[in-house]
C-alpha cells in the first residue's frame, strides 16, 4: 500500500497583495498501483497539489515521501501540445529516439481514437482531440506514477466513458499509479480505488473504494450513498 | 474578376508612378539633368546590362552583404542563446548592447576606416553593426517569449535543461528568428550602399557615387532601381525559402 506520502503541505500565493491560502496542511497517502482521485470544487486547489506532487511548484512547508523512484508524468488541464508538431510527434514527445517503437506509438493513438489524424497539427484538432492526443503523450511515456488534472474534462459523454474505461485496463495491465482530479463525483466513483474530497485547502474527506472497478455500477446502493456521502462534504 | 484585378492592382500602382514620371519629363518643368526621362535611364540600364558592368557591381555588393549577414548571424545566435542559457550575464553587457544599437553604422565609417582601412574589412563590420541588432533582439524575444506551459510540458517528460532548448525552446523561436533575418537582410543592404559610397571602389553604393560625380543622373536612377530590386528578390527569396523550409507547420498556422 505503501506509495507517496504528503505529510502538512502548505501553500499560499499572494495576488494583488491579498494572500490566498491554497492549501493549508494537507496530509494525503496516495497508495501505489491504484487510482487515487482528488475530488473539489473549482478553484479548491486541486491543481496546485498537484503540481506540487508532480514537483513543478514547490510547497512552502510540508513532505513529501516517496517509497521507490517513479518515472512520473503529466496531463495538464490544458492539452500543451507542441503547435510546430503534428499528432505523431507530439505523442512520442517524452521519448527518446531509440525508445520509439512505431507499432506501440500507433497503438496507443489508435486506443485515444485518433486513427488517421497522425498528421494533423493541434490546430486542427478539436479541445477534445487535443487532450486526447495529450493523454497519449504521456501513455506512450510509459510512467510509473501519472498525475491526470481533469483530463476527461473536454470530452464528450461516450468518449469520456470509453476513456475512463481504457484507463482501468491500462492501470491495470500496467500497474501504474494514478492521481486523478476531476470535478465530476460520477467520474470519481468509477474510477477511484481511493476518492479524497479537498475543501478549504484541507483533506476533508477520504474514502476507500473496495469494489473492482471494472464493473462498477453507479446506480447500486453503495454508490448511491457514497455520492450522497460525498456531496454532503463539499457541501460544507 | 476579384482575383484578376488583386493580381494586376500592384502593376497599376507601378504604371501610375511611371506614367507620371513620363508625362513630367516630357513637358520638362525640371531639366534633363534633375530629372531624366524614363527612356534614356532605361537605354542607360540596357548599356549597362550589355556590357556587364552592373552585374559584377551587383555581384560584389551582394558577396558582402551575404558574409556580413551570415557573421552577424551567427553572432547574434550565439549571443542569445549565452543570453538565455546565463540570464544574469546580461546585465554586464545590457548598456554596451543598447549603446551600440542607437549608433548608426555609417557614423563609424571614419573610425573604422582609420583601424581597418577601406579593405573589405570595413565593408563586412558595418553590415555586421547593421544587421546584429535586429536579429540578436529578435532571437531574444524568440527565446524569452517562449510559453512557460510548454516548458513544464519538458519538465513533466523529464527533460534536460539543454532538451528543453532544442526541443521548446528552439522550434518555438523559430518564427522570430526568421522575421529577425528577414529584417537583418534588409538592413544589411542599406548598409553596404551607404558604405560603399564611402568607402569602396567596386559594388554598387560605389557605382551610384561616380555617376554622380560625372552627371549621370540617369545611371543613379538606374542604381537605385536595381538596389530596390535586389533587395525586393532577395526578400522574396528568404521567403519562399522559409516557407520551404517549414512548409508543413507554416501551412498550419505556426508561423
Ligand atoms: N500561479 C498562481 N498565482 C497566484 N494564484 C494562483 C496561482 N495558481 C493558482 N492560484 C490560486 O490558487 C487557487 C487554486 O487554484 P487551482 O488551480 O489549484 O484550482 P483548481 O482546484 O485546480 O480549480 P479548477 O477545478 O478550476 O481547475 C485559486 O484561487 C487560484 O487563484
Ligand atoms: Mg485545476
Amino acid at each position: 500500500m505503501a506509495g507517496i506520502e504528503l505529510k502538512n503541505i502548505q501553500k499560499k500565493y499572494s495576488v494583488e497583495n491579498r494572500v490566498i491560502n491554497v492549501l493549508n496542511g494537507i496530509n494525503l497517502q496516495i497508495p501505489r498501483e491504484s487510482i487515487t482521485v482528488i475530488l473539489g470544487r473549482s478553484g479548491c486547489g486541486k491543481t496546485t497539489l498537484l503540481r506540487i506532487v508532480g514537483g513543478l511548484e514547490d510547497a512552502d512547508a510540508g513532505e513529501m515521501e516517496c517509497d521507490v523512484e517513479h518515472k512520473t508524468t503529466f496531463v495538464f488541464q490544458e492539452s500543451r501540445l507542441m503547435p510546430w508538431l503534428n499528432v505523431w510527434d507530439n505523442v512520442k514527445f517524452g521519448l527518446k529516439k531509440q525508445e520509439c517503437d512505431k507499432m506501440v506509438i500507433q497503438s496507443i493513438i489508435d486506443t485515444v481514437g485518433l486513427h488517421g489524424f497522425e498528421k494533423a497539427y493541434p490546430n486542427q484538432l478539436s479541445g477534445g482531440m487535443q487532450q486526447r492526443t495529450a493523454i497519449a503523450r504521456a501513455l506512450a511515456y510509459n510512467p510509473s506514477f501519472i498525475m491526470m488534472d481533469e483530463p476527461f474534462a473536454a470530452l464528450d459523454y461516450f468518449t469520456r466513458e470509453q476513456m475512463q474505461k481504457e484507463l482501468i485496463r491500462l492501470q491495470r495491465d500496467r500497474g501504474v499509479s494514478i492521481l486523478f482530479v476531476t470535478h465530476s463525483i460520477d467520474e470519481a466513483l468509477l474510477l477511484g480505488h481511493k476518492i479524497v474530497v479537498i475543501e478549504g485547502g484541507q483533506i476533508k474527506a477520504e474514502f476507500m473504494l473496495k469494489a473492482d472497478n471494472k464493473e462498477r455500477n453507479l446506480l447500486e446502493p453503495e454508490f448511491i450513498e457514497l455520492k450522497k456521502n460525498i456531496i454532503e462534504r463539499l457541501d460544507l | 474578376m476579384k482575383r484578376t484585378i488583386s493580381r494586376i492592382s500592384p502593376f497599376i500602382g507601378i504604371l501610375i508612378v511611371f506614367g507620371t514620371w513620363f508625362v513630367v519629363s516630357r513637358i520638362e518643368i525640371f531639366s534633363p539633368y534633375v530629372l531624366p526621362t524614363p527612356e534614356k535611364v532605361l537605354s542607360s540600364f540596357s548599356k549597362m546590362l550589355q556590357s556587364g558592368e552592373i552585374f559584377v557591381d551587383i555581384a560584389i555588393s551582394f558577396g558582402r552583404v551575404l558574409k556580413g549577414f551570415l557573421i552577424a548571424f551567427v553572432l547574434a545566435f550565439a549571443l542569445g542563446t549565452f543570453r538565455i542559457l546565463v540570464p544574469a550575464a546580461e546585465k554586464y553587457y545590457e548598456y554596451i548592447l543598447q549603446f551600440f544599437r542607437n549608433v548608426p553604422p555609417l557614423s563609424m565609417i571614419p573610425l573604422l576606416i582609420l583601424w581597418c582601412g577601406i579593405g573589405e574589412v570595413t565593408k563586412t563590420v558595418i553590415i555586421v553593426l547593421a544587421s546584429f541588432f535586429p536579429m540578436y533582439l529578435n532571437i531574444v524575444k524568440g527565446f524569452t517569449g517562449c510559453d512557460k506551459c510548454l516548458l513544464e510540458v519538458g519538465d513533466a517528460f523529464g527533460y534536460t535543461q539543454f532538451e528543453k532548448f532544442t526541443h521548446i525552446v528552439l522550434p518555438y523561436a523559430l518564427a522570430d528568428i526568421l522575421v529577425g533575418m528577414r529584417i537583418g537582410m534588409g538592413y544589411s543592404w542599406r548598409a553596404i550602399i551607404g558604405a560603399e559610397m564611402v568607402a569602396a571602389s567596386t559594388g554598387l553604393g560605389h557605382m551610384i557615387l561616380l555617376a554622380q560625380q560625372m552627371s549621370r543622373t540617369d545611371k543613379v536612377i538606374v542604381g537605385i532601381f536595381v538596389i530596390g530590386i535586389v533587395g525586393l528578390v532577395t526578400d522574396k527569396l528568404f521567403g519562399i525559402v522559409i516557407k520551404k523550409l517549414f512548409k508543413g507547420t507554416g501551412e498550419n498556422g505556426w508561423n
